[in-house]
């Protein structure tokens, strides 16, 4: 019968997708927080983040990143792994998000859906533990992703002091390599200041200042 | 020399699907990031991508963790399917997207693995049920909006 009809679609919208993007909703940007397992990526988001981290877990795809058997069939696989996350308000119509990867050396560093639209990175390091960032900066170093290094200052404390770790990780002179303490506010606010600051001149904006000071 | 999985680090870190990743409660221990580094327990429960009838290639490559999703109006809603109809998983979206929530929030506050709440999203979107607001990448580039975030991040003490 012909007495029940449905309502059209309002004009100048296809089913179910707007013509035109709706505005109203904040515009949201993140930064990465990269490095390995156990470095406080978790804390250094949990420092500056407005609510308490949260955590989703999503699939990715697993290079076969320091696998040295090119026989295995395992060195190409999917895992599913967890990533802490916060946010901070910027304005009415900007969120700050901030994704801390997983951990894992071998795994998740297929990033490119992550690190697409990112400000930048922070990859942390744990001083006595060199080695476990090496595949977070490879990562970056091979995209357009600005990033930092910031050394997580255990106690106040590093095994080895910027210069030694910047030489250990041999990444360009132009990429900052600075100390913090992942459990401090501010010190992750400054860090990501750092980053900031190389995002702005890598945009080409106005008033982009030279890199000062690491911060203490 | 061929190694055995037994003898790879690595084999512990075995691909793993569970739908439900647990609350916030299981997991949000930022006092220790070992802790949180760590994979949960795994819990018993549907594979994930039932609740997308096995569907995972349609994923909008558009829809990112940050992507901010709001209830359309109900004024403007039409839809075959009224909220109160949708299953159990997609009201609680509808129902959490009142204020404009990331995709990535969707996922943690409701438990659901992320590759599902990103299906499941998008089909609120055909549906009419979502706004999906697909921002502007550019806008990594744009100093105005670098400047913003830099005088934001200044105010904070």
């Amino acid at each position: 019968v012909d007495s029940v009809r449905f309502p059209e679609p309002s004009s100048g919208t296809v089913y179910g997708r707007p013509a035109t993007p709706p505005s109203g909703a904040p515009t949201p940007v993140k930064i990465i927080i990269a490095g390995g397992f156990g470095v406080g990526k978790t804390t250094a988001v949990g420092a500056i983040s407005e609510i308490v981290p949260l955590t989703t877990e999503a699939e990715m795809t697993a290079a076969g990143l320091g696998v040295d058997d090119p026989g295995d069939a395992r060195d190409k696989s999917t895992t599913t792994v967890a990533m802490d996350f916060g946010r901070v308000t910027i304005d009415e119509q900007l969120k700050l998000y901030l994704f801390g990867t997983p951990g894992q050396a071998r795994f998740g560093f297929m990033w490119d859906d992550l690190a697409r639209g990112a400000l930048g990175a922070l990859v942390i390091v744990d001083s006595r533990r060199l080695d476990d960032c090496f595949p977070a900066v490879d990562y970056f170093e091979h995209t357009a992703v600005p990033f930092v290094v910031a050394v997580n200052a255990f106690d106040g404390l590093l095994a080895h002091d910027l210069d030694q770790v910047r030489w250990a990780l041999a990444v360009k002179p132009d990429v900052p390599v600075v100390q913090f303490d992942a459990r401090e506010r501010l010190s992750v606010r400054d860090t990501l200041l750092v980053l900031l600051e190389r995002s702005l001149s890598r945009s080409g904006g106005a008033g982009a200042g030279q890199y000062v000071a690491p911060v203490a | 020399v061929t190694s055995t999985p037994r003898d790879d680090p690595g084999a512990v870190q075995r691909p793993r699907v569970r739908p439900y990743v647990g609350g916030p409660d299981a997991t949000s221990d930022a006092a220790d990031p070992a802790l949180t580094d760590a994979a949960p327990p795994t819990k018993p429960g549907l594979r994930p991508f039932v609740l997308t009838s096995g569907r995972v290639t349609s994923l909008d490559p558009d829809i990112g963790l940050e992507t901010q999703v709001t209830t359309r109006p109900a004024a403007e809603i039409w839809v075959t399917v009224p909220v109160s109809a949708l299953p159990p998983e997609q009201r609680a979206i509808v129902d959490l997207c009142v204020e404009p929530v990331s995709v990535a929030e969707i996922s943690a506050r409701l438990g659901m693995h992320l590759g599902v709440t990103r299906v499941l999203v998008s089909d609120l979107r055909d549906s009419g049920h979502l706004d999906v607001h697909v921002a502007d990448t550019l806008a990594a580039n744009d100093p105005e909006i670098i400047l913003r975030v830099m005088r934001g991040l200044r105010a904070i003490s």
